[in-house]
């Protein structure tokens, strides 16, 4: 019995572990992130909550894959001014959709609501002061 | 019989699930209807809201207006003049979340504009404004 229950915290806490971004933090590679070109916006997408760590979703973008819903990870992608709509897909696909003007910085943090077999990403658009914040600690992810 | 049953479970499970996942998490809906937002005709004042608004929105949530911000006339739809700000983010939820700008008709907030949607999303009970008129001249957003 106590076997089974080492192993599955194991497990668990390797899910956990694996489950995280692990690239650098987005306070030590700020200064090194190019500014966004004077024709273009910036949409951060970032995710601070570690629950359900294991669902981990694809990130559309109009519909192209931009990037993953990684726990405590951040990616940024620019794009020219327009319609936005930001897609996540669990069970059932949620959508953020917004506008960009050039040379905006738009924050989209993906949060985690509940679901029924599995908990649902869904991306929130945040104030510019509360997504400079909270994006502080995550890590970078990358694209794709 | 054993093999009998467990294709029964799988026929009725597999169904299910898939209904439930299609829709038991995609009920709330934002109401809207395909509005054309008119740039050229005559725009609606710019204005300062004095106080805060608490919006109740179908579904349970909620939204507010921030006190002082400062919204700019971008165009008309039918259903009253269109504004924008800057100064705090806007949003319409339901089961997805969409961008927004307010819609004002005889001072009052009778619903919200979609400019990704490009429709109208009303408000149950329009809700009257405090706000103060812009005397600068009017700078268009859009």
């Amino acid at each position: 019995m106590r076997m089974a229950i080492k192993s599955f915290a194991t497990i668990l806490f390797t899910l956990f572990i694996v489950g995280c971004a692990s690239g650098p933090k987005y306070s030590e590679i700020s200064p090194s992130i190019s500014e966004v070109t004077p024709d273009k916006g910036r949409i951060y997408i970032y995710r601070t909550a570690l629950l359900g760590a294991a669902i981990q979703p694809e990130v559309k973008l109009n519909g192209e894959v931009v990037g993953k819903a990684v726990p405590n990870g951040f990616f940024y992608v620019d794009r020219k001014p327009g319609d936005y709509k930001i897609t996540t897909s669990t069970e059932v696909d949620r959508h953020l959709s917004l506008l960009l003007d050039k040379g905006e910085t738009r924050y989209v943090r993906l949060n985690i609501g509940m679901g029924f077999f599995v908990g649902h990403v869904y991306p929130e658009l945040v104030e510019k002061d509360v997504g400079e914040k909270e994006i502080q600690k995550c890590s970078y992810s990358g694209n794709k | 019989m054993r093999k009998m049953i467990l294709a029964v479970a799988v026929a009725t499970t597999v169904p299910f699930m898939l209904s439930m996942s299609g829709c038991a998490f995609d009920v709330i809906h934002v109401e809207q209807t395909t509005a054309k937002l008119e740039t050229s005709s005559a725009c609606g004042q710019d204005f300062r809201l004095v106080e805060a608004v608490e919006i109740r929105l179908t579904g349970g949530y909620s939204r507010s207006l921030k006190k002082d911000t400062r919204w700019n006339c971008v165009g008309t739809i039918e259903q009253g003049h269109v504004y924008r700000t800057k100064d705090q983010i806007l949003t319409v939820e339901a089961s997805n979340i969409y961008e927004a700008y307010i819609v004002i008709s005889d001072n009052k907030l009778v619903g919200f504009y979609l400019p990704v949607e490009h429709s109208f999303s009303p408000l149950k009970d329009p809700l009257p404004l405090t706000i103060e008129k812009s005397t600068q001249s009017k700078t268009k957003d859009e």
